[in-house]
């Protein structure tokens, strides 16, 4: 096999699955990018909201909803979780001494409930929907399957949306701005207490709209949350926790990292690298890849 | 010298006999009635606990929440199951075991102490589900199955000797050791060295000033911490005649938190009553449902935020009025310091 085969038939379609996961990856790391980042609250039941939102597509696509509506209508239903989850779980504990401590136990065990709720009404079995787009496409000689494709486009669409938001629009300068320094922002009349609530649905319904988005490509069972949110941890941090491009950046960079080591050595390695790449990261650049979120 | 924390050290001890006595009672009962099933639950019970004393170490001293803590209880209980393979030794499967999970622990600290905060969390967690994943897909560690047919060893003091599959002896034997562990932890807390770990969680800046190294109390804290664990882990073979790779997995480390954050935190003797409690609990509660989790995570979140100090937590303090009390008593009345609380107004 000569060098432009082992590019076109080896190199490139690994390098095009990386890029799909790395999208995957950074819109789930997305929403727990932006709830750390502006509530400075780590949120251990991201991946079960993101179950949630991928077996809400799963429930209602075979209720006979059909895929294009579910995109929007599964995170609208998402919000009022949040929200709820939010006002009930976080604000009692938001103003304790250790915030950081107290916000992750309090969603570990929030996960935990989630997590058997999702076993009792779904069962424990691995379910797939049926992929909404199929068939593949050839592109400069490497075969993508069409959905794939999809995902990465609206992916890209999705962060770029969020970032405009959150960066360029008034709504994003008060959400910021809350973030920032809650008292001021308070006094010029941001209605603090419904943004934090407004950011943490936001972030949830991210983590259900990528739950729609990656369950017909990862299948959907209940602990598919857990198994996603470390490499979604590894991310935000070596992004630098709360910040949007980091997050892309570092997904992007890391399941490159994945899907190319997976070539040369056994998959089983591919963590303990990705992991590695973390700790190299924590130990020379603590901060991650970019500063954190309204806090420039 | 009395302060708050010899007092409350004190108050721990009264607690920790409490429970002796009652896990006596219980041998005591079990080995009357022939009972296997109870005695070997509560032997797993305290076996966790001592993972669960590791994580309040970290956790109530230092300030270190860590999320992996289950990585040294399973490199324990893995080399104390390949000890045990080769040689049924007792002894020298808990000597290789803390040999391990020592420079195990070396190993993690250097990487985690880096690092502070949810950072130090994260990484925790991290480290243990690569290495779990690392060993689920090793074949000569047994993969996913684990490794079994783990031989019942006799465990020799001296002359005597008591068989881990007797099970009144295996539970005293394990009794012993995870009150042992607790001693040593306590007394360690006590010395000079044991305040400056709890000066950490306290104002980790300060420290430096005072002319402590922060990272060698943090370093320190995590290696015996991740030996506790690993020490109680190599009882687990010994117990079950097995081992699984999910032992290291995050449902074992969380276990642990929630034991400790049930009992107490920063309370040392409430991580074993907390795991105590959290098999009761699962036992309990699986009895009429599989689905325990969702129970036993509801009231997790519950003490997490009304109940932040846990069981012991709540008791303590009125151990400690007595304590208080009954120390001041004796003392003469004109050096005795006033004291504005509740309770010490007492005639």
């Amino acid at each position: 096999m000569n060098a432009l085969d082992y590019l076109q038939f080896v190199l490139a379609p690994q390098v095009v699955n990386g890029l799909a996961l790395g999208v995957a990856v950074v819109l789930v790391a997305l929403g727990l990018t932006i709830i750390f980042g502006m509530l400075d609250v780590i949120n251990m039941s991201h991946g079960e909201f993101y179950a949630i939102g991928a077996y809400a597509a799963l429930a209602l696509g075979a209720a006979g909803i059909n895929f294009w509506f579910l995109l929007v209508l599964v995170p609208v239903l998402m919000v009022p979780l949040g929200m709820a989850a939010e006002r009930l779980l976080i604000r009692p504990v938001f103003d304790s001494r250790d915030r950081h401590v107290t916000t992750l136990l309090v969603t570990f065990g929030l996960a935990l409930v989630v997590e058997d709720l999702l076993k009792v009404a779904f069962g424990p079995n691995t379910q797939r929907p049926p992929t909404p787009i199929p068939g593949a496409t050839e592109l400069a000689g490497i075969i993508v399957p069409n959905y794939r494709l999809f995902l990465i486009v609206v992916g890209a669409a999705i962060v770029s949306g969020v970032a405009y938001v959150v960066y360029r629009t008034r709504l994003g300068a008060m959400v910021r701005a809350a973030a920032f320094d809650r008292n001021m922002a308070a006094s010029l009349g941001v209605p603090v207490a419904l943004v934090y609530a407004g950011t943490f649905a936001f972030g949830v319904a991210l983590a259900g709209l990528a739950g729609v988005l990656l369950a017909p490509i990862y299948s959907v069972f209940p602990t598919m949350g857990r198994d996603f949110i470390l490499l979604a941890f590894t991310v935000v941090i070596v992004g630098g926790m709360g910040s949007i491009w980091g997050a892309v950046v570092a997904g992007l960079l890391l399941t490159q990292v994945q899907a190319l080591a997976s070539l040369v050595i056994s998959p089983v390695w591919t963590d303990p690298i990705v992991f590695g790449t973390m700790v190299a990261f924590l130990v020379f650049r603590p901060q991650g890849l970019f500063g954190r979120l309204g806090h420039a | 010298m009395r302060d708050r924390l010899t007092l409350s050290m004190r108050a721990s001890h009264l607690l920790a006999l409490v429970f002796v006595a009652a896990a006596l009672a219980l041998a005591a009962i079990g080995a009357a009635s022939g009972d296997t099933f109870y005695l070997r639950l509560g032997t797993e019970a305290l076996i966790f606990a001592g993972l669960a004393l590791s994580v309040d170490l970290l956790l109530g001293y230092s300030g270190a929440l860590s999320l992996g803590q289950a990585l040294y209880f399973g490199i324990g209980a893995y080399v104390s199951a390949l000890t045990l393979l080769k040689v049924p030794s007792f002894w020298l499967a808990m000597a290789a075991a803390g040999g391990a999970t020592l420079l195990a622990s070396i190993v993690g600290g250097l990487i985690a102490n880096r690092v502070r905060g949810v950072y130090f969390a994260l990484i925790t967690f991290g480290l243990a589900q690569v290495v779990a994943k690392v060993v689920y897909n090793t074949r000569e560690l047994g993969a996913s199955d684990g490794m079994i047919g783990i031989p019942v060893i006799e465990i020799g003091f001296g002359p005597v000797s008591v068989s881990a599959g007797n099970p009144v002896g295996f539970f005293l034997i394990v009794l012993a050791i995870i009150m042992g562990l607790y001693w040593l932890t306590a007394y360690l807390l006590d010395t000079p060295f044991g305040r400056v770990l709890t000066a950490l969680k306290a104002n980790e800046k300060r420290v430096p000033f005072l002319g402590y190294s922060v990272w060698w109390a943090r370093m320190f804290s995590y290696v015996l911490a991740g030996l506790i664990a690993g020490l109680s882990g190599a009882l687990y073979p010994m117990l079950r005649g097995f081992v699984s790779p999910e032992l290291m997995f995050f449902a074992t480390s969380g276990n642990a938190v929630i034991s400790v954050i049930l009992g107490g935190v920063g309370t040392l003797i409430g991580a074993i009553y907390g795991s105590v409690l959290l098999v009761l609990l699962k036992s309990i509660i699986g009895s009429w449902t599989e689905h325990h989790l969702i129970v036993i995570g509801v009231i997790f979140m519950v003490c997490v935020m009304f109940l932040p100090k846990g069981l012991v937590g709540f008791i303590r303090p009125r151990i400690e009025e007595r304590l208080l009390a009954g120390a001041q008593k004796p003392a003469a009345p004109s050096f005795a310091p006033v004291r504005l609380e509740a309770g010490s107004a007492k005639p």
